[in-house]
């Protein structure tokens, strides 16, 4: 979010504030911010976008699981709901911005796949940064700064997209994926 | 789902690489920006940090200087 404004130079404290407390180096979860690279026309945006959605998903359905807190499982699902709820409006966009009238799976398998090629699965991303799922303050954590991540790619492709339908969509899917971040974050603060 | 595609992550450093930073940069030119929220900062964050939770990072980013290196916390 941040490489994209000008910022060179930053640097995630591993271990946070606990490791700067007790200046000890500890072999922490990197659940700090990461950054993408963007120069994605409006097409490469809906499907990196609807691939972003479907991992979003996955990911809340995983963690729905993990989970034991009915409050916490709710929430995991509305989440996960919203976000299929975003897939189909990308996919409608897409038809929109290419003229074109695909079905689901075939956008799927021709389009979202080939464009993910080389990344990581669910599980290996989650393993590389080995949140404690035990933990709902380390799951929490990993889903803000993946909505971050959304956030940041639906605002820079709506600044970018020349139609102003297109960029009012995405600026919408924009304005959800914020507020998915103050519902987590309040989670995080009614938890403190 | 993969995940390449979006995410780069960030250099981590530790505390100790924090402060070498701070010495060799001076205390004025490190921006520490903590992004929890206001009441884990109240409850105890690194001096001088400025606070920017997460969920208004994008919109308050100018606040910062972009020439300063900045450690996330």
């Amino acid at each position: 979010m941040m490489a994209g404004k000008g910022f060179t130079r930053i640097y995630n404290l591993s271990g946070g504030i606990k490791a700067w407390n007790s200046e000890v180096a500890v072999g922490p979860p990197e659940l700090g911010l990461e950054l993408f690279d963007g120069a994605e026309s409006a097409e490469q945006t809906i499907i990196v976008g609807y691939g972003l959605e479907q991992g979003l998903r996955e990911f809340y359905l995983d963690m729905q699981q993990n989970v034991d807190d009915k409050e916490a499982k709710e929430l995991f699902q509305m989440l996960a709901d919203i976000e299929l709820l975003h897939q189909k409006q990308l996919l409608k966009l897409y038809d929109q911005v290419t003229g074109t009238s695909m079905p689901e799976d075939t956008f799927e398998k021709e389009k979202v796949q080939p464009a993910m090629e080389g990344g990581l699965t669910t599980a290996q991303y989650l393993e590389r940064f080995s949140p404690d799922l035990e933990s709902k303050l380390d799951i929490l954590s990993l889903a803000i700064s993946i909505e971050a991540q959304a956030l940041d790619l639906y605002q820079r492709a709506a600044d970018k997209a020349d139609q102003e339908d297109v960029s009012s969509i995405l600026r919408h899917i924009a304005n959800e994926e914020r507020t998915h971040i103050n519902k987590l974050t309040q989670y995080l603060d009614a938890m403190a | 789902m993969l995940w390449k595609q979006f995410f780069t992550p960030v250099t981590s450093i530790d505390a100790n690489q924090a402060k070498k930073l701070v010495l060799d940069e001076g205390a004025d030119n490190v921006t520490f920006l903590d992004v929890r929220q206001p009441k884990e900062y109240m409850a105890g964050h690194i001096p001088a940090s400025h606070l920017i939770p997460m969920g208004e990072l994008d919109k308050r980013l100018g606040e910062l200087d972009p020439n300063k290196p900045v450690v996330v916390y």
